[in-house]
C-alpha cells in the first residue's frame, strides 16, 4: 500500500499549502514579488469566456474569479468550511433553523452610488424569484425560502419553510451576490450583465469586448474587504484585463513571452516547461464540491445489480489511468466528495479499487460468466455493455481521453464493454432523458459539497441520473442540511459517502478537479479561494514595480 | 436596368428564405429539444422546464414558431440569444467588424501572394519552387500555420501581439495564417489560366506585334487568368468564413466564428439562424460582385 500512502500524504501536504494561501518560494529562484505595492495594470489570460456577467446567472466555476471583482455576497467562506462576515456584519439562526437574521454593514455603497441596505438585499431576492429570470436558483437554492423581511435599514430576516443550512452557502455564492437595485431596474440586458451592472466590489467592469477581453478598473471607494482577504482598502492594482485565449499552447506562449503576466488552465504537458522557468511560478488548487466521478444508472440492467457496479469499480486501476492521461498531475479521488471538503471521509482512502481478480469473481457470481469471441463477458448470449454519453460542449480536462483509458482498462481487466459516445448537447440530453445510458460523468464545483450531493443523489435531486431512490440516503442528505452544527453535518455526510461509494457502489470517484495558475514571479497574491479552491479575484493581486 | 435588378433582388430574397428555412428544419430535426439546449449542463426539474417553456413561448406548434420567426426576421427582429441572453442583432453586430476586417485582410494577403506566385512561376527555374510552395500552403491546416507563426513571430521574436482586435499589428499574423491557404489554391488557378491564355492566338498576335513577353503577360494573359480567379471568389469566401473559426480561437480574436460554433454546440437557435442568414446574404452579395467584376475585366460581356 506504499504508493497509496504517498499519494495521500502529498494530498494532505497540497491541501495544507493551499489552505495557507500560497506555497513557499523555492530557494535560489529569482526574486519574488516582495511586499505588496499599489498601482500597475495586469493582464491575465483565461481559458473560459463567461456566458454572462450577471452573478445571479452564474453557472461556470471557471468564471468565479471574475465575479468577485465586481460583486460581493453577504458572507464568505473561511478555510475551515465555516462562514465569515462580508457585506453582512453578522447573523443569527433561530433554534428551529427556520429564521436567519442578518446584520448588514451600514457603510457600503454600490459603484453606481446606490446605498447597500436591507431593501437592496430584498430587491435581489425578489429579482431572483421573478419568473423567467433565474429558474434554477429559484427551484434549487431558494426552494425552502418563504419570504424576506426588511426589519430596518441594516437588518434583514430570511424566513424558511423548513430548515436549510445551505442558505448560508447560497448567500456566500455568486448567485447570492448583491447587484445594485438600480441596475436590476434599469439594465437593458440584465441577464447578460456587463458594464451596466453595478456591484459593491473592489473593481468596476468598464469594458467588455466579446471574444477578446474584459477590463476592470479599481473602485477607489472600496474599504469593506472580508477579514480573510489579507488587506483592507482599495485593491492594489489600478486595472486588470482578462484576455480570452482558448488555446492552451497560446496561453503558455503568451505568458513565456511576457505578453500576459498570469494564465490559468495550464495543461499537464506544459507544467514542466513552466516549472523549469526561473521567472515563472506554478500553483495548483483542488476545487471544492464533488469529485469527478462516474455514476452508475441503477434503473436497469446491468447496473441494477450491485455486484456488477462493484466489479466495474474494481476493474479500473485508477492511479494507472490517471498517470497515463494526466502525467501524474491529477489527484485521485476516493469519494464523491472532493478531498478539500470538511465533510470528506479520509477513511475511504485505499479501501477499494484496482482489484481485477475481485472484479472477475463478482461478475462470475452475477451471472456474467461467459465470454464472447472478442473477450467481452456475456450472459444469456448478451454482451456486458455499458454506455457513457458525453456532451462535447461540456467536456473539459481531457475527460474524453480519460474515458478511453477507462474503456481500455475495464475491457482488459474484466471484459466489460464500455461504449463512449462524444456527442452534441442535444443528443446527450436526449440519451439521458430516455435512460439510454449506464454511466454518467459529473463533477460539481459547489462550495458546500452537500449542495452537489442533493442534486446528484437525493431521490428528488435535479440531476439524479443514478435513478437511486433510497429513503436512507434521503434521510442522510436531509440531515446534512437541517443543522448548522458542523459535527452533525459531517457525521451525516460520512455515513452517506460510505453507503454511496463502498456499500452500494453507486459511483466510481476518479479525480479531484483542480485549477492551475502560472504567473510571472513579479505577480504577488496569486492563490486560491478558501473552500472553493478556485483562483482568487484580482483584489489580492499586486505587481512588483 | 430595372428588370435585371429586380430579378437579382428576388433571387437574393429567395436564397435567404431557403437558407433560413433549411437551418430551421435542421435545428428542429436535431436531437433534444430547445428546452434541453437552454438548460444546458444545469439543474433540470419540471418547474424549471415549465418556466423556460413559458418564457420562450416554446409550447406553440413548430409551424407557428417558424412563421413567427420569419415574420419577425422580415421586420429586422432577430430575437434574443437563449444562451447569451442578449438581442441577437447585438451579439452579431459586435462581432461583425472584426470578422470582416480579418476576412478582407486575409483576402488581400491571399490575392497578392497568389499573383506573385503565379507571375513568378513564369520563369522556368521558379516554376517548381512555386508549385511546391502552393502545395505546402494548400495542404497545411490553418491551425498549425497559426501556431507556428505565433511561436516564431509573437512568442520568440515579439514582433506581433498574440491576441485581440487592436490595431494593425494584431491583424498581421491572423491575416497571413488565413490568407496562405487561399493564396495556394488561387495561385494554382491563376497559373493554369496564364498557361492557357499564353497559348491562345491573341498572345501569338501580341508577340508578333513586337510586345515584350512581360507586357503580353500583364496586359493580355493576366486578364484571362483573372476571370477564372474571380470565379473562385465564392469559394474564397467559404474558406475565409470557415477559417475564421480556427483563427479566432488560436489568436483570441473576437468574431463571428466563435459565436457561430458556440451557438451550434449549445443549440442556440436564434443565433444559429441569424449567422446562417447573414452567411447567405454575404454569399449573394459576393456572387453579384463577381458577376459585375466579369463585366469590368471582359468588355465583351458588357455588350450582351
Amino acid at each position: 500500500m506504499r504508493p497509496v500512502r504517498i499519494t495521500a500524504a502529498s494530498l494532505v501536504a497540497t491541501t495544507l499549502l493551499l489552505l495557507a494561501g500560497c506555497s513557499a518560494e523555492p530557494s535560489g529562484a529569482a526574486a519574488g514579488p516582495g511586499e505588496p505595492v499599489t498601482g500597475g495594470s495586469l493582464t491575465w489570460a483565461v481559458e473560459t469566456e463567461p456566458i454572462t456577467f450577471n452573478p445571479h446567472q452564474y453557472a461556470q466555476a471557471k468564471t468565479r474569479l471574475l465575479v468577485w471583482n465586481t460583486f460581493e455576497a453577504l458572507l464568505t467562506h473561511d478555510d475551515k468550511g465555516g462562514y465569515l462576515p462580508w457585506l453582512a456584519s453578522g447573523y443569527q439562526v433561530s433554534p428551529d433553523g427556520r429564521t436567519y437574521t442578518f446584520e448588514l454593514r451600514g457603510d457600503v455603497t454600490f459603484t453606481d452610488g446606490t446605498r447597500f441596505d436591507a431593501a437592496a438585499v430584498k430587491a435581489n431576492i425578489d429579482q431572483l424569484r421573478t419568473e423567467g429570470y433565474a429558474p434554477t436558483v429559484a427551484a434549487v437554492q431558494l426552494k425552502n425560502l418563504d419570504r424576506v423581511e426588511v426589519k430596518d435599514d441594516t437588518t434583514v430576516v430570511f424566513h424558511l419553510s423548513r430548515p436549510d443550512v445551505l442558505l448560508l452557502d447560497f448567500l456566500s455564492s455568486p448567485q447570492g451576490a448583491q447587484v445594485s437595485p438600480r441596475s436590476l431596474r434599469e439594465a437593458r440586458n440584465l441577464k447578460a450583465g456587463g458594464p451596466e451592472l453595478a456591484g459593491t466590489g473592489p473593481f468596476v467592469l468598464d469594458r467588455y469586448t466579446p471574444g477578446q477581453e474584459v477590463h476592470f478598473r479599481r473602485n477607489p471607494a472600496y474599504h469593506w474587504a472580508p477579514a480573510n482577504a489579507g488587506h483592507t482598502g482599495p485593491a492594489y492594482l489600478d486595472e486588470i484585463t482578462y484576455r480570452f485565449l482558448k488555446e492552451s499552447s497560446v496561453r503558455v506562449g503568451a505568458l513565456t513571452s511576457g505578453q500576459v503576466q498570469v494564465i490559468e488552465g495550464v495543461p499537464a504537458t506544459d507544467e514542466a516547461l513552466i516549472s523549469a522557468n526561473r521567472n515563472l511560478v506554478l500553483r495548483r488548487g483542488l476545487n471544492s464540491g464533488s469529485a469527478y466521478s462516474y455514476y452508475f444508472n441503477t434503473a436497469h440492467a446491468p447496473f441494477d445489480d450491485p455486484r456488477v457496479r462493484q466489479a466495474f469499480r474494481e476493474a479500473v486501476d485508477v492511479p494507472a489511468v490517471l498517470a497515463g492521461v494526466y502525467r501524474d498531475t491529477a489527484t485521485r479521488a476516493w469519494s464523491v466528495i472532493g478531498p478539500t471538503s470538511p465533510f470528506y471521509d479520509r477513511t475511504l482512502e485505499g479501501s477499494y479499487g484496482g482489484n481485477a481478480a475481485e472484479a472477475n469473481e463478482l461478475l462470475d457470481r452475477a451471472g456474467w460468466a461467459t465470454r464472447d469471441a472478442q473477450g467481452y463477458r456475456t450472459r444469456d448470449g448478451r454482451r456486458l455493455t455499458v454506455r457513457l454519453v458525453q456532451s462535447a460542449p461540456f467536456v473539459r480536462d481531457r475527460r474524453d481521453v480519460l474515458a478511453q483509458a477507462v474503456q481500455a482498462a475495464v475491457k482488459q481487466s474484466a471484459g466489460i464493454d464500455l461504449q463512449v459516445r462524444l456527442v452534441d448537447q442535444g443528443t446527450a440530453t436526449q440519451a439521458l432523458a430516455d435512460g439510454e445510458y449506464e454511466v454518467f460523468d459529473n463533477s460539481r464545483a459547489d462550495t458546500d459539497a452537500g449542495a452537489a450531493l442533493n442534486l446528484l443523489l437525493h431521490s428528488t435531486g435535479a440531476i439524479n441520473r443514478t435513478g437511486v431512490r433510497s429513503a436512507e440516503l434521503d434521510r442522510l442528505l436531509d440531515a446534512g442540511v437541517a443543522s448548522t452544527d458542523a459535527a452533525k453535518r459531517t457525521a451525516a455526510y460520512r455515513t452517506l459517502q460510505r453507503r454511496v461509494v463502498i456499500e452500494q457502489a453507486l459511483a466510481l470517484p476518479l479525480y479531484a478537479p483542480q485549477d492551475q495558475i502560472a504567473a510571472a514571479r513579479t505577480v504577488g497574491g496569486i492563490g486560491f479561494e478558501p473552500t472553493a479552491g478556485v483562483p482568487v479575484s484580482a483584489y489580492h493581486l499586486w505587481l512588483a514595480q | 436596368m430595372i428588370r435585371p435588378i429586380a430579378r437579382r433582388v428576388l433571387t437574393g430574397v429567395t436564397v435567404l428564405w431557403a437558407a433560413a428555412t433549411a437551418a430551421y428544419l435542421a435545428l428542429l430535426a436535431a436531437p433534444g429539444d430547445m428546452v434541453d439546449s437552454i438548460i444546458g449542463d444545469g439543474a433540470d426539474t419540471p418547474g424549471i422546464r415549465a418556466e423556460i417553456i413559458r418564457e420562450w413561448h416554446l409550447d406553440r406548434p413548430a409551424a407557428v414558431q417558424y412563421l413567427d420567426y420569419l415574420w419577425r426576421a422580415a421586420r429586422g427582429d432577430l430575437g434574443r440569444s437563449y444562451l447569451l441572453q442578449r438581442p441577437v442583432a447585438e451579439v452579431i453586430g459586435a462581432q461583425l467588424a472584426p470578422t470582416l476586417k480579418l476576412a478582407a485582410a486575409a483576402a488581400g494577403v491571399g490575392v497578392v501572394l497568389a499573383l506573385t506566385l503565379a507571375l513568378a512561376a513564369r520563369r522556368p527555374w521558379a516554376r517548381g519552387l512555386s508549385s511546391t510552395v502552393e502545395l505546402v500552403l494548400v495542404s497545411t491546416p490553418p491551425f498549425l500555420i497559426g501556431i507556428v507563426l505565433l511561436s516564431i513571430f509573437s512568442f520568440r521574436l515579439g514582433w506581433f501581439p498574440v491576441s485581440g482586435d487592436r490595431g494593425a499589428a494584431a491583424l498581421v499574423l491572423p491575416a497571413v495564417t488565413l490568407g496562405l491557404p487561399v493564396a495556394g489554391t488561387l495561385a494554382q488557378v491563376l497559373r493554369d489560366g496564364l498557361d492557357r491564355a499564353l497559348e491562345q492566338p491573341f498572345a501569338v498576335t501580341a508577340r508578333a506585334r513586337g510586345l515584350r513577353e512581360s507586357a503580353v503577360l500583364a496586359r493580355h494573359a493576366l486578364r484571362h487568368a483573372l476571370l477564372s480567379g474571380v470565379t473562385m471568389l465564392g469559394w474564397m469566401f467559404g474558406v475565409l468564413a470557415g477559417g475564421t473559426v480556427i483563427i479566432e480561437q488560436v489568436f483570441g480574436r473576437p468574431g463571428l466564428g466563435q459565436v457561430a460554433v458556440q451557438a451550434v454546440g449549445a443549440g442556440d437557435m436564434p443565433v444559429v439562424l441569424a449567422v446562417v442568414v447573414l452567411g447567405a446574404a454575404v454569399f449573394v452579395v459576393i456572387n453579384t460582385l463577381a458577376d459585375l467584376t466579369y463585366l469590368i475585366i471582359d468588355p465583351r460581356l458588357r455588350r450582351t
